[in-house]
């Protein structure tokens, strides 16, 4: 089963990055990505997070990653075909040889433009995303968000949140099958599915929030929202670090630079 | 250590007591065992002995909880009482948070103000005392339900806690594991911890055990020594399950072809072989329970009789169809199959509509018909219109043999029927078993239980490994 968005041990360059690294790069790939709509500078900053990623040895789960990026790409270039219909036409989505609704729907060189900047968004944030989560240790994030005096409660929500995929796939695959050999058959057509939705998702959420009550017991049981905290094993900033952040600063300057005084990005 | 006195409690939006009246005590080094049919009050007993309740539940509470001489309302929070009780809840998956088993031990034990030497000690003790060395890298999804109340267990016990209270530590094992998990109690024991234990395996347990505490309907029944308790027959049949006198009136046809036949049948996960030329056949109207240790392919099996899993090799013939090919709804009218949790199925509104699910989707003509007749086999039509999700664990289960009762399949396959319940519990199931022997179908029960599986069951068949090793009924 492909485990989503799970720590993978390791000792490559991202596993050896302290989080605090990780996140400043995360926050700088983002700015950078979501004020940019330049398709080159797009795909250089994308070929820099997957040669990162080769770098760290961590390509595999990442392209493992792109169907998603695929699928959602066919969403967002339906929905700005559909928004931008003004424009250099090229084409339509229903043909002209259609009877009637033929030539309906036009798409125009903006809309591509438009869907390609989004999708490149798209792949560059689940990619620098994905890469941070799966070579994150979540005690080490606890230990960082900790000095940064982010409330322990923020961090955990956000662990627990990854720790259960995998969980609840599990246990909806199980549902599933309990559900099957009860003649349990998926239904037809739009509201079919829908309605075919309960008999999995009602046992799932159900034993979920019942699963809540203990989660939050242990958490306070076992002191995780106190501050208090013997420090053994911890990451310190490495000599990859400080390479990594005066690079990383610079890049940032670089970038802000280039949005507010030239017109590359 | 632990003192209940006269406490009562009812849960928010619930009139009736949990528990009710409770009074006991604990001394140091004493291992008390507390056991009762399911809804009794065991877990919201642990609950109140931990300070839990005092501190985290609304509700309506009576009496006093004292822990090591203070009462649990004085101590500061849970975290404040958790350095002098350590609590292990039944449900494994929910106190599991970390990445890997050595994080999650980690994680525990540096939030207690020990020292980094201390912690590194306490870290590399409890994994070998627990046998998780070899699992320390591995994430909680990629463990078996055993192997996370092992490293529930070992969190609890690296906090090095004097008091523990134990809520069904293993119920998920097989008889290996409760072996090992009673050897360790009994080390806990000798080194002075005091031990509330809650469990269903007391003839394991008597070794360790000092007092017995039986519950009903959240009140102390009976309490004291073992042999003070086991002279109350009641109290004995929650303890100790006598299956006595089931065995009668089977007939299997065995001169008829049989219902189910494998033959070489092989099954792999990944790179992983689960079952390695399997053959078997089972005639109609038999009894026949599949016995083996966790991981030894019992469920891997029984999935290929309903066609959720497919034969690699090999052929699977069921009730005259091919389970290799036939989809799962067709293989549903000749196959009823009943998973471990009955939690897994539940969606309903009501138990008739929960009934009706399989009945509709297997148009089983006269609906209304076969799900009364369903209810009463299993003893719940008095219930019909309660949420299933009220009932206790032992209706629960007699539900999910309701569910699929009604869908008149003429094989029943039943993975662990027994599991969370007390004897007398486990002897109604059983019971209903046979009767359901009784009335023509064939039974196909897995268990990890051997009492259970050479007591009841007409024939055994031992696995390991992916393999079947003995078989009672062979060649007969």
């Amino acid at each position: 089963m492909g485990e989503i968005l799970q720590y993978i041990p390791g000792n490559g360059l991202f596993h050896r990055l302290h989080p605090a690294t990780k996140i400043l790069f995360i926050i700088v790939v983002s700015i950078a990505t979501i004020l940019s709509s330049s398709i080159p500078l797009l795909v250089a900053y994308l070929l820099l997070i997957l040669l990162l990623a080769l770098a760290g040895r961590l390509l595999k789960p990442v392209l493992q990653q792109m169907l998603l990026v695929g699928l959602m790409s066919i969403v967002l270039y339906l929905v700005t075909i559909l928004t931008v219909p003004r424009g250099t036409v090229i084409g339509y989505l229903v043909p002209g040889f259609v009877p009637f609704i033929g030539g309906s729907i036009p798409v125009t060189v903006e809309a591509l433009i438009v869907g390609t900047v989004l999708t490149l968004r798209f792949a560059i944030l689940i990619t620098a995303f994905q890469l941070f989560v799966i070579s994150t240790q979540p005690r080490d994030l606890v230990h960082t968000m900790e000095r940064a005096r982010i409330p322990a409660d923020y961090t955990l929500m956000f662990i627990i949140a990854l720790r259960f995929i995998p969980t609840l796939q599990i246990e909806g695959k199980r549902i599933h099958e309990a559900q099957l050999a009860r003649g349990y058959h998926p239904g037809e057509g739009f509201i079919g599915r829908i309605k075919s939705v309960a008999p999995v998702m009602i046992p799932l959420v159900s034993n979920s929030i019942g699963r809540a009550t203990l989660l939050g017991l242990t958490i306070d049981i076992r002191g995780y929202r106190s501050r208090t905290r013997t420090r053994l094993r911890e990451r310190t900033l490495g000599i990859m670090d400080r390479v990594a952040i005066p690079v990383m600063v610079v890049m940032g300057i670089a970038f802000a630079y280039a949005f507010f005084f030239t017109h590359w990005v | 250590m632990i003192t209940l006195e006269s406490v009562s409690y009812a849960y928010p939006r619930t009139g009736r007591d949990a528990i009710s009246d409770i009074t006991l005590s604990l001394k140091r080094g004493e291992c008390v065992l507390v056991s009762g049919r399911s809804g009794s009050g065991k877990t919201t007993l642990c609950l109140a002995a931990a300070g839990i309740l005092e501190h985290e539940y609304g509700g309506r509470k009576s009496g006093s909880v004292a822990v090591n001489g203070k009462d649990v309302g004085d101590y500061r929070d849970l975290s404040d009482l958790s350095t002098s009780v350590g609590i292990l809840f039944d449900d494994p998956d929910s106190q599991l948070i970390f990445t890997t088993v050595e994080e999650e031990i980690l994680s525990a034990l540096e939030r207690r103000g020990f020292s980094p030497e201390e912690v590194e000690e306490r870290l590399s003790r409890v994994l070998a005392v627990t046998g998780l060395d070899g699992l320390k890298d591995r994430p909680p999804h990629a463990l078996s339900g055993g192997q996370k109340q092992r490293v529930v267990l070992a969190i609890t016990l690296a906090l090095g806690t004097d008091i523990l209270i134990l809520d069904e530590p293993t119920s998920e094992l097989d008889e290996k594991g409760t072996d090992s998990i009673v050897s360790l109690l009994k080390e806990l024991k000798a080194q002075g911890k005091t031990i509330l234990l809650v469990e269903q395996k007391y003839p394991r347990l008597a070794g360790v055990v000092d007092r017995l505490v039986i519950l009903e309907d959240g009140k102390i029944r009976t309490e004291g020594p073992a042999d003070r308790v086991l002279s109350d027959e009641t109290a004995r049949r929650t303890l100790i399950p006598d299956f006595s006198g089931i065995r009668v009136g089977n007939t299997p046809e065995k001169e008829n072809p049989p219902i189910i036949r494998t033959e070489g049948l092989s099954f792999r996960y990944g790179d992983e072989e689960a079952l390695s030329g399997i053959d078997l056949e089972i005639a109609p109207g038999e009894f026949v329970a599949i016995v083996g240790e966790n991981g030894s392919g019992k469920t891997t099996l029984i999935k290929h009789f309903i066609g959720l899993l497919r034969p690699e090799k090999g052929t699977v013939r069921v009730d005259g169809k091919d389970a290799a090919k036939a989809p799962v709804a067709e293989l549903a009218h000749s196959v009823g199959l009943v998973f471990q949790n009955p939690d897994h199925m539940f969606f309903a509104d009501s138990v008739f509509d929960e009934v009706a699910f399989g009945v509709d989707n297997l148009k089983i003509p006269d609906r209304e018909r076969a799900v009364i007749d369903a209810l009463s086999t299993v003893r719940l039509e008095h219930l019909r219109d309660l949420y299933p999700r009220w009932l206790s664990r032992g209706e629960r289960q007699r539900l999910a043999i309701g569910c699929i009762l009604a869908m008149k399949p003429p094989v029943l396959i039943l993975d662990e029927p027994t599991t969370g319940l007390d004897g007398e519990e486990s002897r109604e199931i059983i019971e209903l078993i046979k009767r359901l022997q009784g009335d023509g179908h064939t039974i196909i029960m897995v268990t990890h239980s051997r009492e259970i599986a050479e007591e009841c069951a007409d024939r055994v068949v031992r696995m390991e490994a992916g393999k079947i090793v003995s078989d009672s009924g062979a060649g007969a």
